[in-house]
């Protein structure tokens, strides 16, 4: 009776062993040979796994692949090119193992809180980063970049803008001059008349760029900085858009509950003319808030009528609004820069601070 | 200009608003207030204190020992004042009270003697610097009061800003009138203390009036259009009374005697500034206005200072010669002193633009010439004579001989502007009828011909005749008095314009992206250089050590290396897109290019633990110079190295850059030695200077090309190239060799040294080759290889090495 149950075990296990197909069998020792391959401490190791499965003589998948011949034409195909890919991959993650355990000591088991290799870092100046992100704003509103010579005449930097030479208003900007009548321009607003002259309305444009001022550096001043000139002309185009346009500019850059202040001021070629302030309402990490003073961004007004017939456009048909702004001013008061000289001074610690 | 507010409290009584509500309320009508500031603020704890006695110090040569009556007792006090005397009047600060600059008085001995409290000098209470003796003040006291309160001290003066087109804001009356206009109040000129009220006789014409013997000329009507004059005989000069000084002082005015600060009261109050000359100094007696004579050609201003005249000035002469530059500044020799007994005031009209030519070429401006250039209100000059006068007979006494004579070339006529109703809401969007402009203007001093619905014609008051000369002018005065922020502020739809963007701001963009990614700072520098490193001059520079606007840009850049260097960073990566600028001829603006300059120093890359450092190389600024001219120049660039004169590079370490026409359009290189300041520590410096291009060629899209199918063969040759042969001469035979099947040559390692003949290096290069249809066999392979290996011998006498 015993012997009896020790034959049916026997021909139970033959049974079963027969229906394991030869592919399933392939694929349990490709997960034993991929074991066997990780858990390899040392090159010697390694080598015992290779010889275990690959060997010519006694590798078990070396086995298989010899075996092909008794097996059914049937079955061959298959079964041959599974041990084939088999044998591929068990012998590229010896290869892989290989190299990882012939690599410097350093590697194994490693100090991982060693700090990990960076290329060297670069940044934008910070006013640069200033005029991106205000001409992306301006962008998003639908303006395109204009730009117009440094040194210009003074015709465009003052005549064609209603400034008459012999006013006070063209002192207000102490003028740098080359030759005669060539001078470098002591704001943007050259760019409103040369991109008139070149275009027709409507004209939807920002221009930034370098200008010019007889002064000397101290924490307020440069001689020289940046500006963003500004101008739309276009029939139909009021006070309400002037402001509606400018606000918007300032709520995007400020922050959503910025406050807009537009006061009464004089530039020549604008009338009426502003200043425009804004007050920020910032919410700190902590949780705490803060209102600052009324900061004063930029000077604008509706273009005036004497600039547009300068330009031979018609005053009757088009209105218009332009704005000026300092970047450099505006990157100050952001970044809470005390003095401008700052920006020019291109200590890379201090223009590290603003690399994104 | 300097603002009293208790000046405009007298001009508007009814100004319901502090000085921080004035200061609100300007800047919201186009004159803010830049600073305030108030003599007395920090006085609050010094009172008026009285020297009952004063002996000397008992163990102290140089102290006195005072009693000091201070309102609430009897104080000893010891005092080191050499003019410290029993019976006068000094600020005095109690035990407890704190002076400017945070002193604390307290209780001490001194030298024994107790002092319970400190008599001040005017340094120690911050009304000047005089430090030699205490205050000694003088008047009618009561012992304790506040010394702010007794000197009148209580005043706030305001810095306003007050814009160019606004002549007629740089007056106290001027403010108040706008102040006024919006708090429904009024402004209204306050009485003078001491006024006789006596009015004045006319005596008008032209181009001469005279009477009583003087005499008053105009001979140029176009830069002079009115002279009033007024003889004021027996008057006594000396100080003015306190009312005047404080009022001057509150407006920033320093007191000078009774008669200058009646006409500087009237600058101040009502815009128009005059001129005081001592009769008995003036030839003739007479004022002839006209332009100087030949030989004129110097003349000393009050100032003391003797000024070069030409004939384009107006001057304001006696009998024989010049006596004052109209409107500018009168002259020494007629100035009113302590001996004048009969003066000549004057008050005119100036030509602005004269004024302004001869104020900028005498290279001065004075409170005179600041509000002729601005325009002063040429309807109410008879008014503030009479009043001119007033304070002269309340403050100096004497008495007006004979009529004002007004010599009137001239009579201003107000002007009637046009405004239509509908053009005020094309331009402000939104609709005003007559009647809400009426009620906005006004007030203003504006007033309306009829009162029809429609459009308007609309009389501008004299004061305002400068600035408000247009339709759009008026339109401006109904924005600000309607309020800008009473405007709505929706945005509406928009047209998009016709303007493309220009391409020259996004290649810089991709510039400026492409270096920061590879590890570089942008920089932005001045464009004034030094002498040498430009050719277009500034002609009125500021800062004579850079008066050039620069040719290069790199040299600004360098002198950023430098300040790196001195404040110890070793490692220093700039660059900049600046404009260079370039003489091209007499007389005409310069050409101007936009340039990428870069500089370069120390290690290559970020320090890191695994490996040791490595300093930036010849091979790192090639390849940064061909990275950035590829990209600018849309790939047609070559970088070759430099021959002849290398400029601010290291001859053999300098290549050049050529756009597609073989233009050069660039350098870069080693920056010669010695034109960087280094410290020892520092590596050598690398710089670059590309011009960006003139157009900005559209980038082409790429077309797609399908990927290789079949597999590459890859062979490696190792060469023994002469040293006279460049590498570039190498891989170009090769490709020209190999055309069809090469993929790519790559040099992968060049040796030079033992082991191989004289003059010659090792070279080796990888070539990949490759057939699109099909596998390529070794032995096709090998004999394309031996067909190169073949022409490197014959063409250059390189040879495979063994």
């Amino acid at each position: 009776m015993r012997g009896l149950i020790a034959y049916a075990f026997f021909v139970y296990h033959r049974i079963a062993m027969s229906e394991t197909h030869p592919i399933d069998a392939l694929k349990a020792l490709e997960a034993e040979a991929m074991a066997a391959v990780a858990a390899a401490e040392d090159e010697h190791a390694l080598e015992d796994v290779r010889i275990r499965f690959l060997g010519r003589k006694d590798g078990r998948i070396s086995a298989i692949l010899r075996s092909l011949p008794t097996l059914s034409p049937d079955e061959r195909p298959a079964v041959g090119q599974e041990a084939n890919r088999v044998k591929q991959v068990v012998s590229a993650a010896l290869d892989e193992r290989g190299t990882a355990l012939a690599a410097p000591k350093a590697a194994a088991g490693e100090d991982l809180t060693l700090p990990g290799r960076h290329p060297w870092k670069g940044g934008l100046h910070p006013i640069t980063q200033a005029v991106d992100e205000i001409w992306e704003i301006f962008r998003d509103l639908g303006f395109t970049r204009a730009r117009g010579p440094e040194a210009d005449t003074e015709w465009y930097n003052f005549v064609a803008l209603n400034t008459p030479l012999d006013h006070p208003a063209a002192d207000e900007q102490d003028t740098l001059y080359l030759v005669d009548s060539v001078l470098l321009r002591s704001h943007t607003s050259p760019v409103q008349m040369r991109t008139m002259e070149k275009h027709e309305p409507p004209i939807r444009i920002i221009a930034p760029g370098w200008v010019y001022r007889r002064d000397t550096y101290d924490a307020t001043h440069t001689p020289a900085f940046l500006q963003i000139e500004g101008l739309v002309v276009d029939e139909g185009i009021t006070f309400i858009d002037f402001k509606a346009t400018l606000a918007e500019f300032a709520r995007r850059y400020w922050g959503p509950d910025t406050q807009v202040r537009f006061r009464p001021s004089f530039f020549p070629f604008t009338e009426p003319s502003a200043e425009v302030d804004v007050k920020r309402f910032i919410r700190h990490p902590d949780g705490s808030t803060e209102e600052t003073d009324w900061l004063e961004i930029m000077g604008a007004g509706m273009v005036d009528p004497a600039v547009l017939d300068n330009a031979g456009y018609d005053s009757e048909r088009y209105t218009g609004f332009a704005f000026g702004m300092g970047p450099g001013r505006i990157a100050k008061l952001k970044h809470h820069v005390d003095d401008l000289r700052t920006f020019f001074d291109n200590d890379v610690r201090f223009l590290r601070q603003f690399s994104k | 200009m300097n603002v009293s507010y208790r000046w405009l409290r007298d001009l508007v009584p009814g100004l319901d608003l502090d000085a921080e509500g004035v200061a609100e309320h300007l800047a919201l009508r186009g004159a803010p207030v830049e600073e305030m500031s108030s003599p007395g603020a920090l006085l609050g704890d010094v009172v008026v204190g009285h020297v009952l006695t004063a002996g000397k110090h008992p163990n102290a040569d140089r102290l006195s020992l005072c009693t000091v009556d201070a309102g609430d007792g009897v104080k000893s006090v010891v005092c080191g004042a050499p003019n410290v005397k029993a019976g006068s009047w000094y600020p005095f600060a109690p035990v407890g009270a704190v002076l400017p600059g945070g002193v604390a008085i307290k209780k001490a001995k001194i030298r024994g003697e107790v002092s319970e409290g400190m008599l001040c000098s005017p340094r120690e209470i911050g009304l000047g610097s005089d430090h030699s003796g205490i205050l000694e003040i003088f008047g009618d006291f009561t012992p304790g009061e506040s010394f702010v309160g007794a000197m009148g001290l209580d005043d706030v003066t305001m810095d306003v800003e007050i814009t160019a087109n606004r002549g007629d804001l740089l007056s106290h009356l001027g403010i108040a009138r706008e102040l006024a206009s919006d708090r429904h109040g009024e402004a209204r000129l306050p009485e003078i203390p001491g006024d006789p009220g006596i009015e004045l006789t006319w005596k008008q014409g032209a181009p001469e009036v005279e009477a009583g013997g003087v005499r008053i000329r105009i001979d140029d009507p176009d830069l002079c259009s009115r002279f009033v004059g007024v003889v004021i005989r027996g008057v006594e000069i000396g100080p003015s009374p306190a009312w005047l000084q404080e009022q001057l002082r509150g407006a920033g005015a320093r007191p000078i005697n009774n008669v200058v600060d009646a006409t500087n009261y009237l600058m101040l109050e009502l815009g128009h500034p005059m001129h005081a000359y001592d009769l008995g100094r003036l030839a003739g007696p007479a004022i002839v206005v006209r332009r100087p004579r030949p030989g004129e050609s110097t003349f000393t201003t009050l100032d003391e200072v003797e000024r070069k005249i030409t004939p384009e000035m107006l001057m304001i002469c006696d009998g024989e010669r010049p006596v004052g530059v109209g409107g500018v500044m009168g002259g020494l020799d007629s100035e009113v002193d302590h001996r004048t007994t009969d003066v000549l005031l004057e008050c005119a009209l100036f030509d602005p633009k004269s004024i302004r030519s001869t104020r900028r070429a005498l290279g001065m401006s004075t409170d005179a010439s600041y509000r002729f250039e601005r325009g002063v209100d040429p309807e109410d000059i008879r008014d503030a004579v009479q009043r001119a006068v007033g304070v002269i007979l309340a403050t100096a006494g004497g008495r007006v001989d004979g009529p004002a004579l007004d010599v009137c070339p001239h009579l201003f006529e107000a002007r009637v502007v046009g405004l239509r109703l509908a053009r005020i809401q094309q331009v402000l969007g939104v609709p005003f009828t007559a009647a809400r402009v009426r009620e906005l203007l006004s007030p203003l001093g504006f007033t309306f011909e009829g009162d029809g619905e429609g459009d308007l014609l609309i009389r501008v008051p004299g004061y305002r005749s400068w600035d408000v000369t247009r339709e759009i002018d008026l339109i401006e005065e109904i924005a600000r008095t309607h309020g800008y922020d009473a405007f709505p502020a929706e945005l509406g739809p928009y047209r998009p314009g016709t303007v493309p963007d220009d391409p020259m701001f996004q290649l810089e963009d991709d510039l400026r992206r492409a270096l920061v990614a590879r590890g570089l700072f942008e920089a932005q520098t001045p464009a004034f250089v030094p002498e040498g490193e430009g050719d277009v001059r500034v002609s009125n520079p500021l800062n004579t050590q850079e008066p050039y606007m620069r040719r290069v840009v790199l040299p600004s850049l360098l002198r950023r290396v430098e300040r790196n260097f001195s404040r110890g960073t070793k490692d220093v990566r700039l660059f900049e897109i600046a404009t260079s600028f370039r003489r091209v001829g007499s007389g005409e603006a310069p050409a101007e290019e936009s340039h990428l300059a870069v500089a370069l120093t120390g290690a290559r890359d970020a320090p890191h633990w695994s490996a040791p450092e490595q300093a930036l190389d010849v091979w790192d600024v090639k390849g940064l110079l061909e990275d950035v001219a590829s990209l600018a120049y849309r790939g047609s660039a070559t970088v070759v190295p430099a021959t002849g004169e290398p400029g601010l590079y290291e001859a053999g370490v300098t290549f050049v850059v050529r756009d597609g026409a073989g233009v050069e359009v660039g350098r870069g290189g080693r920056v010669r030695d010695g034109l960087v300041d280094a410290p020892v520590w520092a590596g050598s410096v690398w710089g670059i200077e590309l011009k960006m291009p003139d157009e900005v060629t559209p980038v082409a899209s790429p077309l797609y090309k399908p990927v290789p199918q079949y597999p590459a063969v890859e062979r490696d040759l190792a060469l023994l190239v002469p040293d006279a042969v460049p590498a570039e001469t190498v891989l170009e035979t090769v490709r020209r060799r190999t055309v069809e099947l090469l993929e790519e040559a790559t040099i992968f390692d060049v040796y030079q040294g033992e082991g191989l003949p004289l003059a010659t290096r090792s070279v080796a290069i990888r070539l990949r080759f490759r057939a699109p249809e099909r596998t390529l066999k070794d032995k096709e392979v090998d004999r394309v290889v031996q067909g190169v290996l073949a022409h490197l011998k014959e063409e250059l006498g390189v040879e495979a090495r063994g």
